[in-house]
C-alpha cells in the first residue's frame, strides 16, 4: 500500500513538473528583445603632459652654486638649485645678484656666527609667513593663488612659507602660486646645538602660532615670553599683521615636526604642519635650512652622507574638501571663522584626498618618486600629518626602521618589514637598502610605495590616486624624470575628467568600449 | 565702460595679469643661475636681524641694485632679451620698483602738478570695513592727469605689505606696474608719473589674500573711467556680464 501510494504521488509530481515546463515554453512571458544601448565614447578631455616644459633641464644636474654642493635630482620637477644654495648659505651671505635668483626676502634666512668654531654657522634666524593657496575672492569663484594637488583639483590650503618678496604668483600672467608657496609647509633643517630663532610673521587673516613638536625647546624664552606655541598654556596667539619669535637650541638630533597650535584640528589639517629635522653636529656642516615641498634633499648633512647615498623627506596628510573649501565660501573673515570653527564638524569628516608632499597621484610621480640605484642606502624621513594610521607599503623592498619619533632604535629593535605603520604625528626614519638579496630589494625596476589602507590610494574615491608614488631605479628613468613604465598608459590620469569620475577607468585598454559607458547612463 | 580686456582682468582678480615682481624685477638682470657667481664679486647683501624695538626710519636705500631700462634700452643686454627690464632699489627694509621721476609720458606736454601722498597700511585700517582684516588708510586717491606723484608708504604692521599700481604705460613701466614693498614696519618713498588719460588704476597688496581681505584701492586720474569692483567703502563685488 505504501509503495503504491508513493508511486502515485511521484507521478503527480512528474506530471506537474512537465506541465510547468511545457507551459513556460508555451506561454511566453519574457520581454521583447531590445539591444542594450551602445557604449558611448567618453571624451578624455585635456590630458596634461607628464612633465611640464617650464622646468630648466639643467636644474636636474649635480652642480656647485655659491660654493654649495648640490646633488643631482633626476625628478621631472627638481628643486631650483639657486634656492638650495640660498638655503644653505643664508640670504645675508649672498650677493644681491644671487639673492635676485631666488624669490626670498632679504631677511628670510639670516645665518650668523660660528659659535663652536667648527666651520659652519650656528646662529640661524628663520622667518616664516603664512600663505593661503586656492583661496577666495569676492569677484570670482575661481581659486586665487592656485596650487593643484592633482589634475584640476584645487582644495583650499594654508602653508608656512619662507618669507618671500614681490608677487605671490609664478609670473606676470599666471594665477599659479610661485614655487616657494606650496604644500606641504617646508621641511626646516638645523644642526644640533644651533641657536635658532624662528620668527612667525603672520601674513594671514587668522591667528596662528608655531608649536615645535618633539623638538627640544624651552617652555619660556630668556625674556619670560612663552615659547611653546600653545595659546592656552604658553602665550598669546600671533594675530594677523603681528610677528613673534620662537627660540631654541636643540640638544637632540632627529626627525621632528612643527605645526600651528591654534584650532589645531582645523589649522594643522589646512596644511600648517611640516617636518623639522635636527641634523647631528659635524664640522663644516652648513645644512639646507629649507626643503621646499619636502621630498629629495639635494644638500644632505655631513652625518647623513656618512651613511646614506640619498635622502628624502616624506609628509603624508589627508584632506576633507568640505573643510578646505570653507575659505572660498565667503570673503568675510568672520563668516569663514564661524564656518570653520563653529559649523564644520570634524567628527563627520570624510577625507577625500590623500597627499604625499602636497600632491596626489599622478603628480606624485613628478616630484616624489624615490630615485635610486643598486647597492645604495636611502634615508627616508616620514611624518604622518593625517588623521588616520598610515600603513606604508614598499613594493620590492623591505626597509629597516631605524628611528621612531626622532629617537634611534637599538640595533636589535630595528625591524625590517614591508608595511610600516605610522600613527598621526609620528615620525619614522627608514633605511631603504637597494642591495638585491631577495630580502631588502628584489632588484631594479619601478616599485610602488603607498599607503595600504586602500582609502589612502584614492582621490575623490577614484583609483589610482591618493599617495601612490614609486621607487624608481635610474635604469628605469627617462632623462625627463619619467619612469619607463611598461603597463597601461599613465596619461588618462593626467586629465581633470578622470578624477571628476567622468571617464570609465579602463578606456585606454578597451577601445571597443565593452567595459565603457552605456549610452543614456 | 568697464569692458576693456584689462578692466575685465582686474575685475576678476588681478593676479591673473599682475604677477611675480621678484621674477620680473630682476630676472632680466640675472641670466640662468643667478647664484653661479661666487660671493666677493659684489658686496655681500647684509640683512641684519631686526626686532620690534629697532627704530625704523625713512629709507635711505643704498643703490646697490639700481639700474634703469626705459624705452629703447630693451634687448641691449642689460635688461635681458625680448623684454623691458625694471629698475629697482632694495635694502633689508624695502623695495621700490619702476620708479620714474623724470620720464614724461608721450601724451603729456609737461608735468602738470607735483603731488605728495602719504599712504598708511596695516591691520588697524581694516577696522572701518567690516569683514576685512588688512587695509590702507584710504581706498581712493584722486590726481590730475600728467601729475608726478611721490608716495610715502608707511607700514604699521609687523609683516610685509605692498602698494602696487597696475595698468600704467608699459613703455615707461615694465609690466605696466609701479611697486613699493616694506618688509615690516617702516616707510619708504618713491615717485611715478601718470599719463594724461582719465582712468581708474588698480592699487593693491599682492601678498596672498591681502587684496581680497581689504587691501584694494584705486588711483583716479582726472575723472577716472569708473570704479573698480570690491573696493572697501566704494564698490561691491564684480558682476560678470550676462551671457
Amino acid at each position: 500500500m505504501i509503495k503504491i501510494k508513493y508511486t502515485s504521488s511521484l507521478s503527480v509530481v512528474v506530471v506537474t513538473l512537465l506541465a510547468g515546463l511545457l507551459g513556460a515554453c508555451d506561454k511566453a512571458t519574457y520581454e521583447p528583445y531590445k539591444e542594450p544601448p551602445p557604449s558611448i565614447k567618453v571624451e578624455q578631455g585635456e590630458v596634461q603632459a607628464f612633465c611640464p616644459e617650464t622646468i630648466d633641464p639643467t636644474w636636474r644636474e649635480a652642480q656647485t652654486i655659491a660654493g654649495v654642493e648640490i646633488q643631482e635630482s633626476r625628478l621631472c620637477l627638481p628643486d631650483n638649485p639657486s634656492d638650495i644654495a640660498a638655503f644653505v648659505r643664508g640670504t645675508n651671505n649672498l650677493t644681491m645678484t644671487q639673492l635676485m635668483g631666488t624669490q626670498l626676502s632679504t631677511d628670510a634666512l639670516v645665518k650668523g656666527r660660528d659659535l663652536d668654531g667648527d666651520g659652519d654657522p650656528d646662529e640661524i634666524h628663520i622667518r616664516l609667513e603664512v600663505v593661503e593657496l586656492n583661496g577666495g575672492s569676492p569677484d570670482s569663484s575661481d581659486p586665487m593663488t592656485t596650487f593643484e594637488i592633482a589634475p584640476g583639483v584645487k582644495p583650499g590650503f594654508w602653508a608656512f612659507a619662507p618669507k618671500t618678496r614681490g608677487m605671490a604668483t609664478e609670473n606676470f600672467e599666471s594665477n599659479v602660486a610661485n614655487s616657494m608657496l606650496r604644500l606641504p609647509s617646508p621641511t626646516i633643517r638645523v644642526e644640533q646645538g644651533d641657536k635658532v630663532t624662528i620668527t612667525l610673521e603672520n601674513s594671514h587673516y587668522f591667528p596662528h602660532t608655531i608649536h615645535l613638536h618633539g623638538v627640544d625647546h624651552p617652555y619660556v624664552k630668556e625674556n619670560g615670553e612663552g615659547n611653546d606655541g600653545v595659546p592656552q598654556t604658553s602665550g598669546p596667539m600671533i594675530m594677523p599683521g603681528q610677528r613673534f619669535s620662537y627660540e631654541l637650541q636643540p640638544r637632540h638630533a632627529g626627525t621632528m615636526a612643527y605645526h600651528c597650535h591654534v584650532q589645531t584640528g582645523a589649522h594643522l589639517l589646512m596644511g600648517l604642519i611640516g617636518l623639522f629635522v635636527i641634523e647631528e653636529n659635524r664640522p663644516n656642516n652648513p645644512v639646507q635650512t629649507f626643503n621646499i615641498g619636502a621630498g629629495h634633499v639635494r644638500h644632505p648633512s655631513v652625518a647623513v652622507r656618512e651613511s646614506y647615498d640619498r635622502e628624502y623627506d616624506l609628509l603624508y596628510i589627508d584632506t576633507d574638501t568640505e573643510l578646505h573649501n570653507i575659505i572660498r565660501s565667503s570673503n568675510d573673515v568672520r563668516k569663514i571663522a564661524k564656518s570653520m570653527n563653529r559649523e564644520y564638524k570634524l567628527s563627520e569628516s570624510t577625507p577625500d584626498y590623500f597627499l604625499l608632499n602636497g600632491r596626489s597621484f599622478p603628480y606624485t610621480l613628478r616630484e616624489s618618486i624615490i630615485v635610486t640605484a643598486p647597492d645604495e642606502n636611502v634615508k627616508l624621513r616620514i611624518l604622518n600629518a593625517g588623521t588616520s594610521m598610515l600603513a606604508l607599503h614598499t613594493h620590492g623592498h623591505k626597509p629597516t626602521i631605524t628611528h621612531y619619533d626622532g629617537v634611534e632604535l637599538a640595533e636589535a629593535a630595528q625591524v625590517t618589514r614591508d608595511v610600516i605603520m605610522v600613527g598621526s604625528a609620528q615620525r619614522v626614519d627608514l633605511k631603504l637598502s637597494t642591495h638585491n638579496d631577495g630580502l631588502h630589494s628584489y632588484g631594479e625596476g619601478i616599485w610602488l610605495y603607498h599607503d595600504h589602507t586602500e582609502l589612502g590610494i584614492t582621490s575623490n574615491n577614484m583609483m589610482p590616486g591618493g599617495n601612490i608614488a614609486t621607487i624608481v631605479y635610474e635604469s628605469y628613468l627617462s632623462p625627463e624624470g619619467m619612469p619607463k613604465t611598461q603597463g597601461v598608459s599613465l596619461m588618462p590620469y593626467f586629465s581633470p575628467e578622470y578624477y571628476q569620475r567622468k571617464v570609465p577607468v579602463w578606456s585606454a585598454s578597451d577601445p571597443d568600449g565593452q567595459l565603457g559607458e552605456p549610452q543614456g547612463e | 565702460m568697464n569692458d576693456s580686456p584689462e578692466r575685465k582682468f582686474s575685475a576678476i582678480g588681478p593676479r591673473g595679469l599682475f604677477s611675480s615682481i621678484g621674477v620680473i624685477a630682476l630676472s632680466q638682470l640675472v641670466s640662468g643661475h643667478a647664484l653661479a657667481n661666487e660671493p666677493g664679486e659684489e658686496q655681500l647683501f647684509r640683512a641684519e636681524a631686526y626686532d620690534a624695538s629697532e627704530q625704523r626710519t625713512d629709507l635711505a636705500i643704498d643703490k646697490t641694485m639700481e639700474g634703469s631700462c626705459g624705452e629703447g634700452k630693451c634687448g641691449e643686454g642689460k635688461c635681458g632679451e625680448g623684454s623691458c627690464g625694471s629698475n629697482m632699489r632694495m635694502d633689508e627694509l624695502a623695495m621700490v620698483m619702476n620708479e620714474n621721476k623724470d620720464n614724461i609720458p608721450k601724451d603729456c606736454p609737461q608735468i602738470s602738478e607735483d603731488i605728495k601722498l602719504t599712504v598708511k597700511a596695516g591691520r588697524e585700517y581694516s577696522l572701518g570695513h567690516n569683514g576685512t582684516i588688512f587695509g590702507f588708510d584710504a581706498n581712493e586717491w584722486r590726481v590730475s592727469p600728467c601729475s608726478r606723484i611721490t608716495v610715502t608708504f608707511i607700514n604699521e604692521d609687523q609683516v610685509r605689505h605692498q602698494w602696487m599700481i597696475h595698468g600704467l604705460p608699459k613703455y615707461l613701466y615694465p609690466q605696466g606696474m609701479y611697486h613699493m614693498e616694506l618688509n615690516g614696519e617702516g616707510q619708504v618713498t618713491g615717485t611715478f608719473i601718470v599719463p594724461s588719460n582719465e582712468k581708474n588704476y588698480l592699487v593693491h597688496c599682492d601678498i596672498a589674500q591681502h587684496m581680497e581681505k581689504g587691501m584694494k584701492a584705486q588711483l583716479v586720474v582726472g575723472k577716472g573711467d569708473g570704479n573698480l569692483p570690491s573696493i572697501p567703502g566704494i564698490s561691491g563685488a564684480y558682476i560678470p556680464p550676462a551671457e
